[in-house]
């Protein structure tokens, strides 16, 4: 087994690498954003893993991408190949390669180690970077390929059931079953047409590798094999395995918001007292000192009189002061300088492995602040938006830096996270998630917000009690509201309010027969995040008992609801309400 | 005017600040975090290019502002929100404007701009004259209305006084209100902030760092050399 080198890190990829790359086998397909993949305790939810085996060209990427695109409704499927697993060679291995003397077929030329921790990585949820071979190098290359976001992985290569490691984490296990002429047919057309290999070489290889391999290695690893698929003509095979598919994964869908919600309601009632007294004894709430400054930016901020222009500037003043006051929390060392007069001078220099990450849109009027502060920050997005079918938050992109995605940095590096404001609390985990998931550590997370409800701070921190929150602003609780409402702009992610945040949609709890009564409710102005959710609670119990009377099924109900409500210009949301 | 102590080539580790019981209760400090420390460090270094110098002053002009507009007066305010909610806050009175004392208070107006957008700011040059050494004023050119006005007086370093004191003299002159003059400053002596404190009582100063003392030509010590020199030129 040769290890891998850690040698080729490369902390930013040159552009031109990734052209050059040979076309892979590894895909993800996204087809739209990725649905909450982890419980209101921020516990990740383990990936669907189904792992395909079978001889060399015997079909085993034909029946992996049918289950893909037979899985469309899923928002990530990731392909992964076990050719980018092949060992590291050295120089002599690789002159046996170009004379077609390596043995590619046995099981030892797959590097299982690495094979089995990215998948497991991938299995549960963190980010991971797989090698990347070559077959025209017959190398592994330098570079990496950084991997993130799967709800089902796919893993294909004869080898794949070969190694009890890496069966122990298939859910499925396939193995494609193809007669061996067709299988070496299919050999010789790609390995000329796309590997540069001449006929000669090919069966060569063939007789002398693939063939004992196969029949020693591949196909006794049927056996382990759950079904077993023909490698053509196996529509009817293919049909039968996504249809289980599918049912594994309904089982394990989350209806994550209202769970969160629930789980609040539950700690509401349990630890009232916790959230009622607004004791801030948890020290990883840092307000920021209520200043005469603050608060009269707060009090224009607020104001719904106040112009765009003078929101933007205040807006930007704001940001600055938060993003000062953040970076007193960030750890500095001892550093000796000599001043212009001769004399030494011992101070501290600030730890700058230091990133920014925005979560879009709202969080982009930070990134300005904290260029201004730092102005050599990498600054990376990710983009949340709610879905306004499920009001789950759904992360649609994330474009993080370089360090953030290198296993090997990304320990050390802390993370100024920003978004204007913080309602649920939903978007936020699912922001703070995303990076756990790539080995940030949670006390190197620091949440940068302008305003911020208790029920977020407390949602926020039972899953995640280390992430400190700095806030200009805390507020009592959501308060829910009508706003008018246009379907297709909100799909195209523009909330009612460009300047107001304080009416950014938070949530989309759309039930026709309700929204005259809460509007009321949103009139009276109560405060009490209790009552806040506790109405969302009764909603969602309306909400399950009419499909059934009806005998419709749930969500088709609620997709057919939304496009009638949405003509009606009117949508629910949570506010967040300064409480009076 | 010459420092009462020999200054020794490497001072002890400067990792608080000034003890505040020794500072006139009209002067205020920046809280010395670990932040405003790494600012300090870059400022004073030597090798620290333009660039960074700049950058990093900019910042710590940046919070001293934002220090220094606190001490202005607020007028409660009910605003309702887009949410429909009232809401108690309280309003800005405007009424100030900034002087800079030429030409390093000059690198403090943009900070000053960058909080306040539209704020009147006046300059005023005062130079040592050398047949008396003493600071004398040059050139003076204030707002007509700055009598009515809160003045925030901008000059990074604050050695001995004696510009400053002319400075404020100026200023009074001009029928400013003492107590609604605010001094803002980056690195300050001892000595210096003692005698305009004591000269001013009802003025305030607010500033980021109070050095160790005066070296026998005057110059704040660590200190940063000169600031205009090396943010201008």
């Amino acid at each position: 087994m040769a290890t891998h080198n850690p040698a080729h890190l490369h902390p930013r990829p040159a552009l031109q690498a990734r052209k050059s790359l040979p076309s892979s086998k590894n895909m993800v397909m996204a087809f739209h954003g990725r649905a909450p993949w982890y419980a209101p305790d921020g516990k990740n939810v383990e990936a669907y893993v189904v792992g395909i085996a079978g001889g060399s060209a015997s079909g085993k990427t034909s029946v992996a991408r049918a289950i893909l695109s037979a899985l469309n409704y899923v928002p990530t499927v990731l392909i992964l190949s076990q050719d980018s697993f092949y060992c590291a060679h050295t120089p002599e291995e690789i002159e046996l390669a170009f004379n077609n003397d390596l043995d590619l077929d046995h099981p030892n030329s797959i590097d299982t180690p690495l094979f089995v921790k990215c998948l497991l990585d991938l299995k549960h949820g963190r980010a991971t970077e797989i090698p990347v071979y070559s077959f025209v190098h017959h190398q592994r290359m330098p570079e990496k390929k950084y991997i993130y976001g799967a709800s089902v992985i796919i893993v294909e290569g004869i080898m794949a059931l070969q190694s009890p490691e890496l069966r122990a984490l298939y859910d499925l296990k396939v193995f494609v079953n193809c007669d061996s002429d067709l299988m070496l047919a299919r050999r010789i057309k790609r390995d000329v047409q796309e590997r540069g290999r001449d006929v000669e070489g090919i069966l060569d290889q063939y007789l002398r590798f693939v063939k004992s391999s196969y029949d020693n290695f591949v196909q006794p690893s049927s056996r382990y094999a759950d079904i077993i698929v023909p490698g053509s003509s196996n529509h009817l095979a293919i049909e039968l395995l996504v249809t289980h598919v599918k049912r594994q994964l309904d089982a394990r869908s989350l209806r994550f918001r209202r769970m969160l919600a629930e789980a609040n309601d539950e700690e509401l009632n349990s630890r009232s007292s916790l959230l009622l007294d607004g004791d801030e004894q948890d020290r990883k709430v840092v307000l920021l000192e209520q200043t005469n400054q603050l608060l009269g930016i707060m009090t224009i901020l607020r104001d719904r009189t106040t112009n765009r222009g003078e929101f933007i500037f205040h807006a930007d003043r704001l940001s600055t002061i938060i993003v000062e006051k953040a970076l007193t929390l960030i750890p500095c060392e001892p550093k000796t300088v000599r001043t212009p007069m001769g004399i030494d001078y011992t101070g501290v220099a600030r730890d700058d492995r230091l990133v920014g990450v925005s979560i879009l849109r709202s969080g982009g009027p930070f990134s300005h602040g904290l260029r201004r502060v730092i102005r050599d920050v990498p600054i990376g997005a990710m983009l949340i938006q709610s879905d306004p079918r499920t009001g789950e938050p759904l992360l649609l992109k994330s474009d993080l830096p370089y360090c953030v995605k290198s296993q090997e940095q990304s320990g050390e590096v802390k993370v100024l996270l920003l978004d204007s404001q913080m309602g649920t609390g939903a978007a936020a985990m699912m922001a703070i998630r995303v990076l756990l998931d790539h080995g940030i550590k949670e006390s190197h997370v620091i949440f940068l917000t302008y305003l911020i409800t208790r029920a977020a701070i407390h949602s926020v921190h039972r899953a995640f009690p280390c992430v400190q929150i700095v806030t200009a602003a805390i507020d009592p609780g959501l308060d829910e509201m009508h706003i008018p409402y246009n379907a297709t702009s909100l799909l195209v992610g523009q909330s009612s309010g460009e300047a107001d945040f304080a009416v950014r949609v938070v949530d989309d709890i759309a039930e026709q027969p309700h929204v005259a009564a809460n509007g009321e409710e949103a009139d009276d102005g109560h405060v009490d995040p209790r009552e806040a959710l506790k109405t969302e609670k009764e909603l969602s119990a309306e909400k399950f008992r009419v499909p059934v009377k009806k005998g419709t099924e749930e969500l088709k109900f609620s997709r057919e609801h939304r496009r009638d409500q949405s003509s009606n210009g009117e949508k629910r949301a949570w506010v967040i309400s300064p409480g009076k | 005017m010459s420092s009462p102590n020999p200054v020794s080539t490497c001072l002890p580790a400067s990792g608080s600040n000034i003890n505040k019981a020794q500072l006139p209760e009209n002067a205020l400090v920046l809280a010395p975090t670990r932040q405003l420390q790494s600012l300090l460090t870059i400022i004073r270094d030597e090798k620290t290019q333009r660039g960074d110098f700049v950058f990093t002053s900019d910042r710590i002009i940046r919070l001293l502002v934002e220090e220094g507009l606190n001490h202005l007066p607020v007028i409660d305010k009910k605003v309702i929100t887009p949410t429909g909610k009232e809401y108690d806050g309280v309003a800005f009175q405007g009424r100030i404007c900034g002087v800079s004392i030429m030409r390093a208070g000059e690198a403090m107006e943009a900070g000053l701009r960058d909080c306040c957008r539209s704020v009147r700011i006046g300059k005023i040059l005062i130079q040592r004259d050398e047949e008396t050494a003493q600071p004398k004023l040059f050139y003076a050119k204030l707002p007509d209305d700055i009598a009515q006005r809160f003045v925030l007086l901008l000059d990074p370093m604050l050695a001995t006084g004696g510009s400053c004191i002319k400075a404020i003299e100026v200023l009074l002159d001009h029928g400013v209100q003492e107590e609604k003059i605010l001094f803002l400053n980056l690195i300050a002596s001892p000595e210096g902030i003692n005698k305009v404190c004591t000269r001013f009582p009802k003025l305030r100063i607010i500033t980021a760092w109070v050095d160790e003392g005066l070296d026998s030509n005057s110059y704040i010590v660590p200190g940063l050399g000169d600031f205009g020199d090396r943010y201008f030129l």
